[in-house]
């Protein structure tokens, strides 16, 4: 019973998180007079924080299982300057380097992962130590100086996709391709399951909801596809979004459709009851870890690219926005809970913050100030809504509406829809 | 508690994985897809090269690396306050010596509309892909206090010679030296900036030119044999940092010696260092600085620290301006000192002549600075 209480939760949380999104954007696009909701500046915004987006990947998978990983800031730089030294003295072409960068970020997690799985020491200690052990690996083999990158590796983290086809659409013809098939994937997966749903006798399913669903996920979509196409020509989806796209999709499908995935929450949720089902604790402790590395290596050359340049201090406190954003997409610090959509939107409501606080001038020193508040209001609410003994927020505004949704509704990747599910 | 949804969900895994794999060959279709599509005319973006000038009231950014130091924090209200003064909207932040923040800045500049940035960068090869966007939409960037590499999005660079304030820095180490240790030779230790900032190597360079010979023909001697400027630097220009390792330099060499002088990179460091030789039972060393700091004149005034060297923030920022106002008119700037390569392009320096400040010509030289004049009375 706890526990089902607890997925509606998040699952209200989700939604709730997304509203603030919105109320943000909008808010913000408001008060700076209508310089938030650009082309240029929504581009900015994803490629500017993708590398965070994508570590936050990693880190809800290690929260989930109970832990949490201290040295991806390290790792991140460690491994860009692995890259720009290895393309600058190793005279490595642009692609072993990205590839060496890869691997190295992976031997990295496993280091990580034989620590903390086969040893025994927890996560925090293993990866304070990797930390402490890779920042001083990057001043170490920088001797503190930047090192420039391989330009080709430049389209990684600041590209943008071909402009091709017709001018007449006035749109990037790449991003509006990728808009169109969004939609239409979206629409065919939801319309597949009803009919499958009613092939298999389930009652009480309500096909008005699916196409409005449809039609209102799609508006969104379609609006997002016109605000990053419609940039000046030469802009599109920026090329790092696209790869943070990818890896959400990739790693939505592996925490949430497959055993593995399953075994990540179930190790999180109760160890001992997990390892006593068959489930392979340390298994699953080393390749959440390696994974991490994997993905921070993987953060670190996206930012080296973007910035052109491997620097000594690279990745310094990026470990806290990640565990930032895992935290406002609703993850327990028990363990256990955590979604890598809701994660996202946690990290989108710091970047969101972050434009928007830029735009309106708004100086560093209360920038601090706000995000601190707003990490602790999205978690003390988290936590007031599920204590127990006393009806949650969700139940008081969404009665057992919320609750035929989540029965019926699998996490969405674009979650907008408690509207079209409440009919 | 996943698990009940996966009756129905675990049939949807082999349509996702063949729609993911559609979206996977759609997409390596596009980048293959070249030429066509728009073009720069189809909408007139990115306005203005060289030579076009914008309007009076247009609005300027200031992008600075963070606030923790006296100058850079003075660099924000003046530009504030002069900017306005010259009719330009100012646009005046600071990064917090975060990297990817003062990308985030520069770029949410350019979306405000500024026709022309300033950037003090944190490390000035990073910021990449943020200049060349902003180059792209036509806005003029000069780079100031610190060259900015690695890139052709950089229209001028204003500073004070790195290399000549380096060379004030270890000639007033000399002086100092001679004036209040007496003959030598004399004990002394090397201290650097941080190696992220291009103009640190240079302070570092400008000292050693003075100093190598000195140390060559035994004159000065460096007791901990850390002779390079990999050794000597302070890491983030971190105050703390440069005292611990003063710290364990005294306590490794110097329980059996006198520390005559130390070369410091700037006034945070060599008060940290100042700190450190009282704390070890030593008395104060000769010690330069650099940026005219208020704790700095106020321990010169009071003769600890021998000397600062004074780069006024103000003919610094006078120079940027006078340089923006140019490009608003469309004329022609200024002409530049000299030329540096930044690995890309030959960038066009303002290059501007420091002061040493010491107890003797103190009060000359802040004579129309009434904020720190009035720090030296008494």
């Amino acid at each position: 019973m706890n526990a089902v209480k607890q997925v509606f939760g998040t699952d209200f949380r989700q939604f709730t998180m997304v509203f603030a999104l919105v109320a943000l954007l909008l808010g913000f696009h408001l008060a700076s007079g209508g310089k938030m909701l650009t082309p240029g500046n929504m581009q900015n915004l994803i490629a500017g924080n993708a590398y965070v987006l994508i570590l936050a990947i990693g880190m809800v998978m290690v929260i989930v299982i109970g832990h949490i990983d201290l040295s991806v800031g390290s790792v991140a730089g460690f491994v860009g300057m692995c890259v720009a030294l290895s393309a600058r003295d190793l005279h490595f072409p642009w692609w072993a380097a990205l590839l060496a960068g890869l691997v190295i970020g992976a031997l990295i997690g496993c280091w990580h992962g034989f620590w903390l799985a086969k040893i025994g020491i927890p996560g925090f200690i293993t990866t304070l130590a990797g930390m402490m052990l890779f920042r001083g690996g990057v001043i170490w083999i920088s001797g503190s100086v930047s090192v420039p990158v391989p330009p080709e590796l430049n389209v990684l983290g600041a590209g943008y996709l071909p402009e091709w086809g017709p001018a007449w659409t006035y749109l990037n013809n790449s991003t509006l391709l990728l808009g169109i098939l969004a939609i239409a994937l979206y629409a065919w997966s939801q319309i597949s399951t009803y009919r499958r749903r009613v092939a298999d006798g389930e009652s009480g399913l309500n096909f008005t909801a699916v196409i409005i669903r449809v039609v209102l996920v799609g508006a969104v979509l379609a609006y997002v596809t016109f605000l990053f196409g419609s940039g000046r020509p030469g802009t599109s989806f920026p090329v790092p979004g696209l790869i943070l796209v990818a890896l959400v999709i990739i790693y939505h499908v592996i925490t949430q459709r497959t055993t593995f995935g399953r075994h990540i929450y179930a190790v999180g949720g109760n160890k001992q009851a997990a390892a006593l089902s068959g489930v392979s604790v340390n298994r699953v402790y080393f390749l959440v870890m390696m994974n991490m590395s994997f993905l921070a290596a993987l953060a670190g050359i996206l930012f080296v690219a973007r910035a052109t340049s491997a620097g000594p201090s690279d990745g310094n406190m990026w470990e806290l926005d990640a565990i930032a954003a895992v935290f406002i997409g609703g993850a327990a610090v028990s363990g256990g809970i955590g979604t890598v959509t809701a994660t996202m939107i946690g990290g989108l409501v710091m970047a969101t913050l972050n434009s928007g606080l830029f735009l309106m001038g708004v100086g560093q020193d209360k920038t601090q100030v706000i995000k601190g508040l707003v990490l602790l209001a999205a978690v003390a609410f988290d936590v007031y809504n599920k204590q127990q003994g006393r009806p949650s927020i969700s139940g008081r505004l969404f009665g057992d509406r919320t609750k035929s949704e989540s029965t019926t509704e699998p996490v969405q990747i674009a979650p907008t829809t408690p509207g079209a599910t409440g009919q | 508690m996943k698990t009940t949804k996966t009756v129905t969900s675990m049939t949807t895994v082999k349509r996702r994985t063949f729609a993911l794999g559609g979206v996977a060959a759609a997409s390596s279709l596009l980048l293959a897809a070249c030429g066509g599509g728009r073009t720069a005319e189809d909408t007139g973006g990115g306005d203005s090269g060289a030579g076009g000038g914008f309007d009076a009231d247009a609005t300027v950014g200031v992008s600075l690396p963070w606030l923790g130091t006296q100058n850079w924090a003075e660099a924000q209200d003046l530009f504030t306050a002069q900017l306005k003064e010259a009719g330009f909207t100012a646009l005046v932040q600071a990064a917090d010596n975060k990297v990817p923040q003062q990308q985030q800045q520069i770029e949410a500049m350019v979306q405000q509309g500024a026709k022309a940035i300033v950037v003090g960068p944190i490390d000035g090869t990073q910021l990449g892909s943020a200049l060349k966007a902003a180059k792209d939409a036509g806005v003029r960037i000069i780079g100031y206090d610190r060259l900015i590499e690695n890139t052709d999005a950089v229209d001028a660079v204003v500073q004070f010679g790195s290399i000549r304030t380096g060379e004030l820095q270890g000639q007033s180490l000399l002086d100092g030296l001679a004036e209040r240790k007496g003959e030598g030779p004399y004990n002394i230790e090397l201290f650097g900036g941080g190696p992220a900032d291009p103009n640190a190597p240079n302070f570092f360079t400008g000292a050693m030119s003075v100093l190598q010979p000195k140390i060559d023909d035994g004159t000065v001697v460096v007791v901990s044999g850390q002779v390079d400027f990999q050794q000597a630097a302070t890491q983030d220009w971190d105050n703390g940092k440069a005292q611990s390792r003063m710290d364990s330099i005294l306590a490794a060499n110097y329980s059996d010696k006198q520390i005559d002088g130390v070369l410091s990179p700037n006034d945070g460091i060599a008060r940290a260092i100042i700190t450190s030789c009282t704390a070890a039972g030593q008395d104060v060393p000769v010690v330069d600085g650099l940026d005219a700091e208020t704790e700095s004149i106020t321990s010169i005034w009071k003769g600890d620290q021998y000397s600062t060297v004074h780069k006024p923030t103000k003919d610094l920022v006078a120079k940027t301006i006078e340089i923006i106002s140019a490009y608003q008119k469309g004329e022609e700037p200024p002409a530049a000192d000299e030329t540096e390569n930044n690995g890309t392009i030959d960038v066009p320096i303002y290059a501007l002549d420091p002061v040493v400040v010491t107890k003797e010509n103190a009060k000359e030289v802040f004579a129309d600075d009434p904020d720190r004049l009035a720090l030296l009375d008494g």
